[in-house]
């Protein structure tokens, strides 16, 4: 057995913290868009978007530990493995199958990760922060360039079916957390930042 | 053997956790997120100390002042007027300039707007159709009895009606005062006008006490905090004027024009525009939330500070039914009432419907409400909106107002396509429609005092009045709280033209991102019961 460390303590901060934003984010926008009453509006609104600027600030950091740590690497997307990945989540999987590909530190993402990752990091988030930054200063925006009420509804669209996107690839994503070692193993690494894998060159 | 990475060794570590823990905690948080501070101290002054603080101000004492020792004649009003015009010499003409006087108001440069013009109501209807007399009841003068009253006569210049302190003081028909007042003592104790002065006639428009307007009735003078703040002796202990603000005896007031935060002009020279306007005093910006202060662009600060009208002991009148009026009984007029006393029939005015704690109606208002009058001929829709208010979403001088919405029906030319002015104010055998129940003669009476045209016909007609509420300012405790209108079927259920969040949810969108939600959460369950299922029956084999 060997200890890999995967997750640094600065990683580990920016996952957990992003991931309850999110959910704060999730829970909160919710209400504001009237599917149910969990805060009352007027603290719903008031921590959504506190939250949302928590969550801005946080990736400015996050952004600039990617790039000093060399980090972003680890989201270039590859097609190694990439089809080996795809059928063991279809069928290895269910055969008790080893995973195809092996966790380095400098490469900790698998191919289907990776895309996921940087999907995520490209598209969701920088839908919901732009969408939401138009929907907070949509008055001023109203007021200074005359944007119609159509404009408000259009932000607000795009602003909801990316929250649902979130919320689906939430799903996915702690969904497939259990698909490690064991069930907790991934999340157990998450948590304390390293995991121990089989040595292959223990046996020599 | 697990070798700690040197990225991550123990001081180390310690160090960038408290450093980006301490980041965490520095993160800007708006002011609205944070909890409130504690709150402002409520009330910026006291009845006590705001009247004694009027009191001090005052420079003469009118009791020692010899020509206000009378004695005056019982009833005779233009003898006291001469005895404070031998002071107050340019006081009458500044009241013949003002709207209080002429009951005229010239709007977008039209003549006709006002009390003594072709102007229609939803309630007494008109006064030109001879109803003269019983209407001027209110009027700020003496003796205007019908069209020939002489609007020049200095003496005609009611100044007790507004300066009284002592409450004895009452007008009669045409606005003479009761004989039994004792003028010598009202004249010696004048003062600055008060609730009761203004209220003795804006409390009881519509004919009674709180038909009108839905905000102003006579429980404002004994008003607890909740009911008025402003007004309440237990809240500010505000006067009218404080608000209202008068320059050369014109008070301040929107009449029938542009409400004062909406008007970028004063009415007339020294106007204090700001002072009629909530945010003279709570400033554009008074909450401590961003989001909330925003609102003031387009809510009006009355939408959410009163979240009722008629919030009094007394029940507003939202309904008259002239259709119904002129039922008798054995020859003779009566009246039906509520269990509260409250008439639901009189034979002079119909079915009527009163109602207290009202929720206001909502809509887009500019500050311009379109009055309708006789000499107008009546738009196509039904019902006839008396003074419909302009604005729109797009309007940028428009907010979302409260409104109280007065139905009504009233006769009506349907061959002129006009309303009509019944004469309704008279005795028997004078062809009013009190004295005679007659209302074919009365309408034909009406218009010819009136000197309008008339086809001979008349039928009902429904029509509505819009009254913009403001006045019963509630404490901040009772504001509305967000959902009240940022809900599907909130108060803003019905006004258009933009898109609000919580309001417009949109079926189509929910069913994609649900579907989407759903299809994820499937597909991840049926994998993971394949897992589960695989797994135990290799364990097994």
């Amino acid at each position: 057995m060997s200890r890999l460390t995967l997750y640094p303590l600065f990683n580990r901060i920016w996952h957990w913290s992003q991931a309850l934003l999110i959910l704060l984010l999730i829970l909160t926008g919710l209400e504001v868009r009237g599917t149910w009453h969990l805060f009352g509006y007027l603290r719903a609104v008031n921590l959504h978007n506190g939250s949302a600027v928590a969550l801005v600030v946080l990736i400015l950091f996050a952004i600039f530990w990617h790039v000093t740590t060399g980090e972003w690497r680890q989201y270039i997307p590859t097609r190694a493995f990439l089809h080996e990945m795809v059928a063991f989540y279809i069928t290895g999987i269910f055969k008790n199958a080893p995973h195809p590909v092996r966790k380095e530190r400098t490469a900790k993402l698998n191919p289907l990760q990776r895309l996921a990752y940087l999907g995520f990091k490209v598209l969701i988030i920088p839908v919901q922060v732009t969408t939401g930054a138009l929907y907070f200063f949509y008055p001023n925006l109203q007021h200074a360039l005359g944007w119609s009420p159509t404009a408000l509804w259009f932000i607000a669209v795009i602003h909801v079916l990316g929250a649902f996107g979130l919320v689906a690839f939430l799903i996915g994503h702690v969904y497939l957390t259990t698909t490690g070692e064991t069930p907790t193993a991934n999340l157990k690494a998450m948590v304390v930042g390293w995991e121990d894998l089989p040595d292959e060159e223990a046996t020599h | 053997m697990p070798h700690p990475s040197p990225r991550t060794s123990p001081p180390r570590m310690r160090r960038r956790l408290q450093f980006l823990l301490g980041l965490l905690f520095l993160l800007p948080v708006p002011a609205s997120a944070q909890a409130p501070a504690s709150p402002v101290p409520s009330g910026h002054g006291s009845y006590t100390a705001a009247h004694a603080a009027k009191a001090r101000t005052q420079t003469a004492d009118h009791s020692k002042f010899k020509i206000l020792q009378g004695p005056f004649k019982d009833g005779d009003g233009p003898a006291v007027t001469r005895a404070c015009l031998t002071c107050h010499t340019k006081a009458a003409q500044q009241v013949m300039a003002t709207s209080h006087w002429t009951w005229n108001v010239a709007k977008d440069g039209e003549d006709g707007y006002g009390k003594s013009t072709a102007l229609v109501n939803n309630y007494c209807l008109t006064i030109v159709g001879g109803n003269t007399e019983g209407c001027t009841r209110c009027h700020a003068g003496y003796g205007f009895k019908d069209k020939s009253f002489d609007f020049s006569r200095q003496e005609n210049v009611d100044c007790l009606v507004c300066h009284d302190t002592t409450g004895d003081y009452e007008k009669e028909r045409a606005g003479m005062p009761n004989p039994g007042v004792p003028l010598a003592d009202v004249a010696q104790k004048v003062g600055t006008p008060t609730l009761k002065n203004c209220g003795a006639c804006h409390f009881f428009g519509g004919g009674a006490n709180a038909t009108k307007h839905g905000d102003l009735d006579d429980t404002i003078l004994k008003a607890p905090r909740t009911e008025d703040v402003h007004m309440s002796k237990q809240g500010a202990g505000m006067d009218c004027v404080d608000c209202h603000a008068s320059d050369a005896h014109q008070v301040g007031g929107p009449n029938y024009v542009v409400p004062a935060d909406r008007r970028e002009q004063p009415k007339f020279a020294g106007e204090s525009i700001s002072r009629m306007s909530c945010t003279a005093c709570h400033t554009d910006a008074p909450h401590q939330s961003y989001v909330l202060n925003r609102h003031y662009q387009k809510v009006a600060c009355q939408t959410c500070h009163i979240p009722a009208f008629a919030r009094g002991e007394r029940p507003t009148n939202t309904f008259w039914d002239w259709a119904s009026s002129g039922r008798l009984k054995e020859g003779r007029p009566y009246e039906e009432k509520d269990a509260n006393g409250w008439p639901t029939y009189t034979s002079m005015r119909g079915k009527m419907v009163w109602e207290r704690n009202v929720q206001p109606s909502y809509i887009w208002y500019n500050g311009n409400l379109k009055f309708t009058r006789l000499t107008d001929p009546l738009p196509a829709s039904r019902p006839v909106v008396l003074n419909p208010a302009g604005g729109s979403y797009t309007d940028p001088n428009a907010k979302i107002w409260p409104f109280k919405f007065h139905e009504a029906t009233q006769p009506y030319d349907p061959v002129l396509n006009r309303l009509v002015a019944p004469f309704t104010d008279g005795p028997p055998g004078s062809g009013a429609y009190w004295g005679d129940w007659n209302m074919d003669l009365a309408v034909k009476k009406g218009m010819e005092i009136a000197s309008l045209p008339y086809s001979g016909k008349f039928e009902y007609i429904r029509t509505t009045m819009l009254w913009p509420i403001t006045h019963m300012v509630a404490p901040k405790e009772q504001a509305l709280a967000c959902i009240e209108c940022h809900s599907k079927h909130g108060r803003l259920d019905k006004v258009e033209g933009f898109y609000m969040p919580g309001r417009d949810r949109g079926t189509g969108v929910d069913l994609l991102g649900w579907g989407l939600v759903l299809l994820t959460t499937c597909a991840v369950a049926i994998h993971g019961i394949f897992r589960v299922v695989s797994s135990r029956s290799q364990g097994h084999s």
